[in-house]
């Protein structure tokens, strides 16, 4: 994937642009009227010179009032017509790209949350970030405005140069020689400027990474006492990009009036051509005036070109990087014909389950193990035995590559995911709170579970009582992850959550966070409120835990190395007995 | 304050404004020749030769104006940039001299903000507002006072009216459209806000199945922000036409009245062309008059915030009690029953203090080992010997002097320190480790000239830094003496390592380098205070990362090294503090134990727990 990111250059092809247009088919009817509009709008606006040019002929005349009247109203027409049009094309289009990028935008967040956790584990969270907003925001432009753009422009310039010619063939293409220096002249500015841009933006870049690290490295500056130097480091930073932007104003500063100039040399091109033919009689003053005014209008179009152009390669390479994300192929594949378990007992099997995140890397070799409904198991043993990974394995968020994983004799594979998932309730080491309240977080987005539901859950996991003494209870707001909550705080919260959604199985890895001990034994007490008729499997780290479950196993490097209760393992003299004497040290 | 940084380039923005009104005063002419071309032809009074005249004058003029438009962008946007260029330079400046209290208070990112968004508009207010402003006012004037002199005053008003529309049109519609792309702006960034934590917090939507209500839910915000967008396009759909529209109907006009004025002889046709050429003239100031209001209100606000930044004055810093003649310390440390609270202004809550009445006196070439459970006052005690916090007189003496005596400069300069975060910066493994003995004069000052042209090498640069891709292939000057800096790689037992990279010293480390894993951070963090070989060397917490076996051997080299120099050393493990000189243990910011490893163990209180724990750990490990 980051190859493809890094070279989009290269990669773009039609498919990408193609995948685009796609996007626009449920608007079609719309964008050809806008298409239709863009193409009246073109016609109006090279009607207007002419009309000046009319109105100048019938001034020179000096005759008829009535005329130069009827000119204006004319005028008046187009214009009242000209601005309907241009109004109901740019809301046309831009409803169309506005919906188009909210469609596009809802597409790639759903595809995002049907990805499976691994694609989670590899990928920064801020990268997803960016492909759901800024990116798709780069499309909106194209379909906003480039596409129509690119026609009207092209329309317009054509169209120019027919008028043009249709008038007086000679004026018109002595006025055409200074078009290639106009288009040359444009690309190069255009080319230049881009390329002034994107060093100057990547030396704003350069220099905000500089200054977050050192604003947040400042303490070891100050301690090295290295404030000068690095005062002076700044400065050469600053600088570059001083250089960079001076460079940029300078571009501009240079191009712009040399734009000026080649509109005025064309300017005079035709005055030159233009009043030769008055004198010999071939046109009126009246037109000359028209083709001065369609001279100096070839010239924003043109620009505009080139800029459209750019626009469309960088609206190409958000597309791309969207597109990538789409393509991700969800690896959890859900079954065919799902075997229905509308009510799990909670009967948990693993039968010889190998298991690797990638190649032959296995976190798990040969794990069985059998929980009858009702039961509780926990794991111990050093971080990286795999004890996690069992968790994670039992809701199907990985699939293994050997053995099977049976709840209530069903493999789990067989079983809908989203069934399976709602029958297992998760307790998290890192709890995770969104922003809302606290409520909100118990309930999380399931709208059927009433406030007395949430009030009931706190209660039976004892964290009533904290939540009763925030000023706003149930409504105290949380803010960006639960910030203002302390770990155990957290904990309970966490277990009125799981509790709230009742589940049949209970999967549960303990927090290690230091928690005060009168939090500690309300957890404790909420623990086995919650573990009651549930089927639990825990990785777990506190003695008590331990102790408690009707199972322990202890794992080492992916392998069940001792099993047995807590009694059984102490006698064994082995790894257990090992751990449980340094906890009661620790916790003595 | 800022008034100061315009004054410096007060001649080059009057060279600028000067150019500006030529430019301006010089382009009224295009349109009269064109309109003294027009009734020549028509009426027949003038010959070919007489329209090679006025094309000549129209190529002089031009020629003025295009020299003209060059210089003022050149003085104003030029001046603009040096003003953003000191300012930025002076508030780094500042701000690398405020205490740690100072960032404790201020986010980092808030902190950037003023580097990037303030210093933009502030750059914007002293540059392109400054020429909207004068087209707004004195082209506008000149233009009108050009039409009524050269074409016709009545003819002049009647056309002006909708230009007066276009003036309070543009102003209401900034207005507006402010408020309006604010909202759009809010709609985007709840909306990010609202991926962020949904992609976040996805194990927890997994695990309770909400994926759907998740989507529901986005598809709010989603929408939200479609409409929030729409409502901006609501009014630009509407306004650009509009300006078109406006801009049409004075021409309209200008056939309707100019006709008949024509008729009556009043004007020429020639006049009526060029009259029409004015009118676009006009365009530009009535949209300019809108934007300079827009940017010198958004400048006017940024330069508020930047001199906050200037105003605050370091908490630190040296005072009447400094004495110059300090200038080198031998390493005799004493904490005279220091007693110590941070302080948090605003806050009704009192805080509790930190240390409690701890007197311990380090002997000059003294190792003396700290250890306690987290927020047991450790690295707080650290950071008042290097004053990163300010203490009571008498609190803390160094060779007998208090602390407040020594000038900051040679306090710092004297103790090399140990980080718990060990902090590399971006740059190559040399530079960072020669960090400590870095001069200012090692640190080139460039004045780089930039072609017009970027070169190819610019360009790829800048797509590289763009990428953010790794920047191993750069090659970056390293600075500080080899050697030395391989000495002290060795001694922190990170040479070995180093050498094993494809770049060796040259390598790239930090945000943007190459990974290096907790302990090589650390060891390299050990090198860079080592290779300052000051007469007090501080440890915080420095070996946690590190394997017993190089720990080992990085204790033994400290000890050859550190011969009759002071070091502190802050540990959780017993091997690292047991062979220190005197342990200090504490509690709750008390000292609650404090003697040798023997005398310690003897004791059989906190320390011997500590240290049978630490023992049946090690048991553990070795079974497995």
């Amino acid at each position: 994937m980051s190859r493809k990111e890094t070279e989009y250059e290269k990669s773009i092809h039609g498919s990408v642009f193609l995948r685009l247009i796609k996007y626009m088919r449920p608007y079609v009817l719309w964008v050809i009227l806008a298409f239709l509009l863009v193409l009246v709008i073109t016609g109006l606006e090279l009607l207007r010179p002419a009309l000046l040019g009319k109105a100048v002929d019938l001034f020179a005349d000096g005759k008829e009032y009535g005329k130069i009247k009827n000119t204006a109203i004319l005028y008046m027409i187009i214009l009242f017509l000209s601005f309907i049009c241009n109004m109901a094309q740019t809301w046309i289009l831009q409803r169309t790209g506005q919906n188009i990028i909210y469609n596009i935008r809802q597409e790639v967040f759903e595809h995002i949350h049907q990805l499976p956790l691994r694609y989670f584990d590899i990928t920064p969270v801020g990268k997803l970030v960016t492909r759901v907003t800024n990116d798709v925001e780069a499309l909106h432009e194209m379909y906003a405005n480039i596409l129509v753009k690119l026609l009207k422009n092209g329309v317009k310039i054509i169209g120019l140069a027919i008028v043009m010619l249709l008038i007086n063939v000679k004026i018109a293409l002595y006025s055409f020689l200074v078009l290639p220096f106009v288009f040359a002249f444009t690309a190069c500015f255009k080319k230049v400027s881009r390329a002034t841009y994107r060093i100057a933006r990547s030396k704003i870049t350069a220099l905000n990474t500089y200054l977050s690290e050192h604003l947040s490295g400042m303490k070891l500056i100050q301690i090295f006492a290295r404030e000068q130097e690095k005062n002076a480091e700044f400065k050469q930073k600053s600088r570059e990009l001083y250089g960079a932007n001076y460079r940029e104003m300078m571009v501009f500063a240079i191009f712009r009036p040399l734009t000026y100039i080649l509109s005025i040399i064309a300017l005079v091109i035709i005055i030159a051509s233009g009043s030769k033919s008055v004198l010999n009689g071939a046109i009126s003053v009246g037109t000359l005036y028209t083709l001065i005014q369609y001279i100096s209008s070839f010239f924003e179009p043109i620009q505009e070109l080139a800029e459209q152009f750019g626009t469309l390669q960088s609206a190409m390479a958000s597309a791309e990087k969207i597109f990538t994300v789409l393509d991700e192929e969800n690896t959890i594949q859900p079954p065919e014909n799902p075997v229905d378990l509308s009510s799990i007992q909670g009967r948990i099997e693993f039968d010889h389950v190998w298991f690797a995140y990638e190649g032959e890397n296995w976190i798990l070799k040969d794990v069985s193990f059998v929980m009858e409904p009702g039961q509780s198991i926990a794991f111990v043993g050093a971080t990286g035995a795999g004890k996690s990974s069992i968790l994670n394995l039992i809701g199907r968020y990985y699939d293994i590559q050997k053995g099977r994983i049976l709840i209530d004799g069903v493999d789990i594979r067989q079983i809908d995911t989203d069934q399976l998932r709602r029958a297992i309730g998760q307790v998290q080491q890192d709890v995770f709170l969104f922003t809302g309240d606290v409520a909100g977080n118990i309930r999380l987005r399931d709208e059927t579970i009433t406030e007395s539901q949430i009030e009931q859950a706190a209660d039976y996991v004892n964290a009533s009582h904290f939540i009763h003494q925030l000023p706003n209870g149930f409504h105290e707001p949380v803010s960006e992850r639960g910030a203002t909550f302390s770990a155990g705080q957290r904990q309970l919260l966490s277990f009125a959550r799981t509790l709230a959604y009742d589940p049949k199985i209970l999967v549960m890895d303990e927090a290690t966070a230091n928690i005060d001990t009168e939090t500690e034994s309300l957890i404790q007490e909420a623990l086995s409120t919650l573990m009651k008729g549930r089927t639990t499997i825990m990785v777990a780290h506190r003695l008590s835990t331990i102790q408690h479950a009707d199972q322990i196993i202890v794992m080492h490097k992916g392998r069940i190395r001792e099993r047995g209760t807590h009694q059984e393992l102490l006698s064994y003299n082995g790894i257990y007995q090992k751990l449980y004497q340094l906890q009661l040290e620790g916790e003595g | 304050m800022i008034r100061n940084y315009i004054w410096r380039y007060r001649w080059r923005y009057l060279l600028g404004i000067i150019t500006l009104f030529i430019v301006d005063f010089f382009g009224l002419y295009i349109p009269e020749f064109t309109g003294r071309v027009t009734d020549g032809l028509d009426q027949g009074t003038m010959d070919y030769r007489g329209v090679l005249h006025i094309i000549g004058l129209i190529f002089f003029v031009a020629g003025i104006m295009m020299v003209g438009r060059f210089f003022w962008r050149f003085f104003i946007f030029g001046s603009a940039r040096n003003i953003e260029y000191e300012l930025r330079n002076d508030m780094f400046e500042h701000l690398s001299k405020l205490s740690m209290k100072y960032y404790n208070e201020h986010k980092t990112g808030d902190l950037m903000a003023h580097f990037t968004s303030d210093l933009n508009s502030i750059r914007m207010a002293v540059g392109p507002a400054v020429i909207s402003s004068f087209d707004a006012i004195i082209m506008t004037i000149m233009v009108i006072i050009k039409m009524i002199l050269y074409v016709n005053l009545k003819l002049t008003l009647i056309a002006c009216i909708p230009m007066i529309v276009i003036l309070l049109g543009g102003v209401y519609y900034g207005k507006i459209i402010e408020q309006r792309f604010t909202e759009k702006q809010k709609a985007f960034s709840d909306m990010t806000d609202q991926v962020q934590e949904s992609i976040s917090g996805i194990r927890v939507i997994k695990a309770f199945v909400q994926e759907q209500k998740e989507i529901m839910a986005f598809a709010i915000a989603n929408r939200n922000n479609k409409d929030k967008n729409l409502r901006v396009v609501k009014v630009q759909a509407v306004a650009l036409p509009l300006l078109d529209l406006m801009i049409g109907i004075s021409s309209a006009l200008a056939i309707l009245y100019g006709g008949k004025l024509v008729l009556e002889g009043g004007i020429t046709p020639g006049k009526f062309v060029a009259f029409n050429q004015y009118i676009l003239m006009l365009v530009w100031p009535m949209l300019a008059a809108g934007d300079s209001i827009t940017l010198i209100s958004q400048g006017l606000a940024s330069m508020k915030r930047v001199e906050a930044i200037f105003n605050e004055v370091p908490e630190i810093m040296d005072t009447e009690t400094m004495d110059t003649s300090l200038n080198s310390i031998r390493g005799n440390i004493q904490f005279n029953h220091l007693t110590f609270t941070y302080k948090q202004e605003g806050s009704m809550e009192k805080m509790l203090p930190v240390l409690k009445d701890v007197s311990v006196e380090v002997k000059a070439g003294s190792t003396l080992a700290v250890v306690g459970a987290t927020g047991s006052g450790k690295t707080t005690l650290v950071n008042l010997l290097l004053r990163m916090y300010d203490t009571k007189p008498g609190m803390i003496l160094i060779d007998g002097h208090d602390i407040k005596e020594y000038p900051l400069s040679v306090l710092r300069e004297n103790i090399a320190y140990v980080p718990q975060d060990n902090f590399l910066f971006s740059d190559t493994i040399q530079t960072n480790i020669a960090f400590g003995v870095r001069k200012l004069k090692d640190i080139p000052y460039e004045t780089k000239r930039y072609s017009l042209f970027p070169t190819k090498k610019e360009l790829e640069e800048a797509s590289m830094e763009h990428e953010f891709s790794r920047r191993e292939n750069i090659v970056d000057q390293a600075y500080g003496d080899l050697e030395q800096v391989q000495e002290a790689a060795k001694k922190a037992c990170i040479h070995d390592n180093i050498m094993e990279f494809t770049k060796q010293y040259a390598t790239m480390v930090g945000e943007r380098g190459v990974t290096v894993s907790g302990g090589q951070k650390q060891r390299s963090s050990i090198a860079r205070a080592l290779m300052k070989d000051a007469p007090i060397l501080i440890l915080d917490d420095a070996l946690s990362a590190v394997d017993t076996n190089t720990e080992e051997a990085i204790l033994r080299n400290l000890k050859e090294n550190r011969q009759g120099k002071t070091t502190i050393m802050i540990a959780h493990r017993i091997s690292t503090i047991q062979n220190a000189d005197h342990i200090l243990v504490l509690e709750d910011g008390r000292c609650v134990e404090y003697g040798t490893h023997r005398e310690l163990l003897d004791m059989n209180g906190h320390y011997a727990k500590l240290y049978k724990k630490q023992q049946l750990e090690k048991q553990l490990e070795d079974e497995q």
